[in-house]
Order: C-alpha cells, then sequence, then structure tokens
C-alpha cells in the first residue's frame, strides 16, 4: 500500500515535470490513491511542490511530498504517464509491474541534439516569416538559430539556471543581427530578432499562468506569471546590454 | 486571401511543427497538433476581416481551437495540453510581448503601457477560450457518463 502509494507520487511527480497542467495531476493522483484503496486522498499541488495525504481503511495517515525543480515539456511522456495511471485506476497493477513500466517512461528517448537543432532554425525561419520578414532575413534566422541551440547547448551544461541561459542566448541572438546589419545583409534587426527570441519568450508559460489563475490554482498561477515576467526581463536585459553597447561599439 | 497571408498561415504551421518537435510529441499526434496551428492562424485571417477587436478574435480562436484540441485528445487518447499548447503557438503574443518588456527598458510610459495592456488583454484571451471549453467539455463528459451508467 505504501509502496503503491509512492509510485502515485512518482507518476504524478513526473507528469508535472513534463508539463501537465497543475489542475490534471491533482486528478490523477486522487484517482489513482482512490483505486489503491485510500479512503479520503488530499492533494495540494503547486508548480515547484507536492504534498499528498492519504487516510487508509484501517484508519492510517500517510503523506508524501515532492520537491519538483524544472519543468521541461515533454509530451511523449506525459501520453505514456497518463495511461499508465488510467491502467493503474482501472487494472490495478501490482507494484512490480508499475516499477517496471515507470522505468520505461523515465528513459522515454527524445529527440537527439541535432535534431533539436533544426528545430530551433526552422522555428526561428518560420517566425520570421510570419512576423513579415522577407528571405533574407528567414534565412539569417534560420542560421542565427542553429548557432543560438549549439551555445545553448553547452551553456546549459555550465550553468543550469534558466533565466540566465536564456539571457545569454539573447545577447547572442541580438549580436548576430546587430552585426548582420552592420554588414549591410539586412536593414533591420526585429524581424530576425523576434523570429529568434520565439524559442525564448515565456507567452506560453503566461498564457499557462494565466489558464491556472482562472481555474483557481491562484498559488501555481502567481509563481508561474512570475516566472515569466522575469524571463521576459532577462530577454529584454540581454538585448538592451547588446543595443547599447553595440551603439558605442559598432 | 493575399499571398503574405498563405506564407503567414505555412509559417505558422512550419513553427508549431518545429514546436511540436520541441515538446517532443511523436507520430500521428505531432501531425494532428500541427493542423491545429495551421488552421489557428488560418481561423485568425479569416475572422480579423470582419471583427476589429484583435483580442475578441484571439478569445473566439481558442475556443474553438481547444474543442478542436479536446476531440483530438480523446480520438487519440492522449491529454489535451499536447494539442492546445503546440496549436495556440502561432497565436502566442510572443512579439507583442518582446516589444512590452523592450519599451519597459527604454523608460517610455507612453509606449510601454498600453503595450503591456494589450499582451495581457491577448494572453488572457487565449486562456479564457481555453477555460470555456474544457469547462464545457467536462460538463459533456459528465453528462455523457450519466447517460451511460443509466442504461
Amino acid at each position: 500500500m505504501i509502496k503503491l502509494f509512492g509510485y502515485a507520487m512518482d507518476i504524478g511527480e513526473q507528469m508535472l515535470i513534463s508539463g501537465a497542467e497543475v489542475h490534471r495531476v491533482e486528478e490523477s493522483i486522487n484517482r489513482m490513491c482512490q483505486a489503491i484503496g485510500a479512503v479520503r486522498v488530499d492533494v495540494f499541488i503547486i508548480t515547484s511542490s507536492m504534498v499528498v495525504t492519504i487516510h487508509t481503511n484501517d484508519g492510517n495517515t500517510y503523506t508524501q511530498t515532492r520537491r519538483v525543480t524544472n519543468i521541461n515539456f515533454d509530451f511523449q511522456k506525459l501520453h505514456c504517464l497518463n495511461d499508465l495511471s488510467r491502467e493503474i485506476c482501472e487494472k490495478g497493477l501490482t507494484a512490480q509491474e508499475i516499477e517496471k513500466k515507470l522505468a520505461e517512461v523515465k528513459e522515454g528517448k527524445r529527440f537527439p541534439l541535432w535534431v533539436e537543432v533544426i528545430c530551433y532554425a526552422v522555428i526561428a525561419g518560420a517566425f520570421t516569416l510570419f512576423f513579415g520578414g522577407n528571405t533574407i532575413e528567414a534565412l539569417i534566422s534560420l542560421f542565427i538559430g542553429t548557432v543560438v541551440r549549439i551555445c545553448l547547448f553547452f551553456s546549459e551544461k555550465i550553468i543550469s539556471n534558466k533565466i540566465f541561459n536564456k539571457f545569454f542566448a539573447t545577447v547572442i541572438i541580438t549580436l548576430s543581427a546587430f552585426l548582420a546589419v552592420k554588414f549591410s545583409w539586412i536593414d533591420n534587426v526585429d524581424k530576425v530578432i523576434i523570429g529568434n527570441i520565439m524559442t525564448l519568450i515565456p507567452g506560453i508559460g503566461l498564457t499557462n499562468a494565466i489558464r491556472d489563475l482562472f481555474t483557481g490554482d491562484s498559488i501555481a498561477g502567481l509563481l508561474r506569471s512570475i516566472e515569466a515576467v522575469l524571463t521576459a526581463l532577462a530577454i529584454a536585459a540581454g538585448y538592451f546590454l547588446v543595443t547599447v553597447l553595440g551603439g558605442v561599439l559598432l | 486571401m493575399t499571398q503574405a497571408e498563405i506564407i503567414q498561415i505555412l509559417a505558422g504551421f512550419v513553427g508549431s511543427i518545429g514546436f511540436g518537435m520541441l515538446f517532443n510529441i511523436r507520430g500521428r499526434r505531432l501531425f494532428m497538433a500541427s493542423i491545429g496551428g495551421l488552421l489557428s492562424w488560418a481561423l485568425f485571417v479569416l475572422f480579423s476581416k470582419c471583427i476589429p477587436s484583435e483580442p475578441v478574435v484571439y478569445f473566439i480562436i481558442s475556443c474553438l481551437i481547444s474543442t478542436y484540441a479536446e476531440i483530438m485528445a480523446r480520438l487519440l487518447k492522449t491529454p489535451t495540453t499536447t494539442f492546445i499548447t503546440t496549436s495556440l503557438i502561432p497565436l502566442i503574443p510572443g512579439g507583442s510581448l518582446y516589444y512590452t518588456m523592450v519599451h519597459a527598458f527604454q523608460g517610455d510610459l507612453n509606449t510601454f503601457l498600453p503595450k503591456a495592456i494589450y499582451t495581457m488583454q491577448l494572453a488572457s484571451a487565449l486562456a479564457l477560450g481555453v477555460i470555456v471549453s474544457t469547462t464545457f467539455a467536462r460538463v459533456f463528459n459528465k453528462v455523457v457518463n450519466r447517460k451511460r451508467n443509466k442504461t
């Protein structure tokens, strides 16, 4: 029973990490705990922490907490976890079965780095066109996107702070865009920068934050909004730094 | 539709595929999620011609796309977030948020405030649209379940 409870927590934790909404995780944990025989389940989840207490038939109560540090969108993993939690509710798997499946899900593959590099490049190019850039601007965006992902790969190894990494990436983007103008390949930096910044900007974060606030997960929503604002500030700071220094040097 | 609009719609589609792959969506789910991205901007181009207020257009499209996401999630048996997040990518107020922060750092309140309010309007419209259709989907589910239990 306690072991199964632990696994339910693990599944919830992994769901939260792979980008599920707070509401969904709470619901899944609730269902799983009821399926393994809890009479009452109290779930409290915010984006960075989970607290769950269950009451059992024989009058015992158990509480477990999990600290969640970084959220990394991975919808393939979320899909598998969702299936797993559904199976637990419907079929009632044994501890060994859950352990095996959970290990499989945790190991789940992601796209290799070179695919991500291409994704960054294509996103940057596509959104430069989207916001009204011409073909040359899109090609330059494509190139900068490639450089940014490779730089991020190294900076993420050294520094784990996500917001600082975004600041660093913005500096690279803005610097390259200004250099492209300097060599008069393009006339205006705006479209190239916006295209590239789409991969960094917390637009999704902001929308999700407001969604959490509306659904009633106020604390999770507030935490997410603050994170979105800070990220936006870091990006603006990176842009500003290069613009000011570039005005002096170039 | 002008040529520029078609390029925009296709670019939004390609951008959605890119984000979908970054989010590690695979196979049929990736395809359907990106189609959502294509739909969302095509609808925007269509609706913004008859409705003058952009936030209102955002709200309507967000409702429609989330409904699409709910249906796809049922069909392909996966969490709805997968489709909502990817399909709304072209509508995400990234550009607007960027200009807001640039104005903030330039310290020009006259350009910063309207832009900031506008960004919040767009993001809220998107979020509200998602909530409206999620709520409807829940009600719908309850009704269906109740009918099933009766028979």
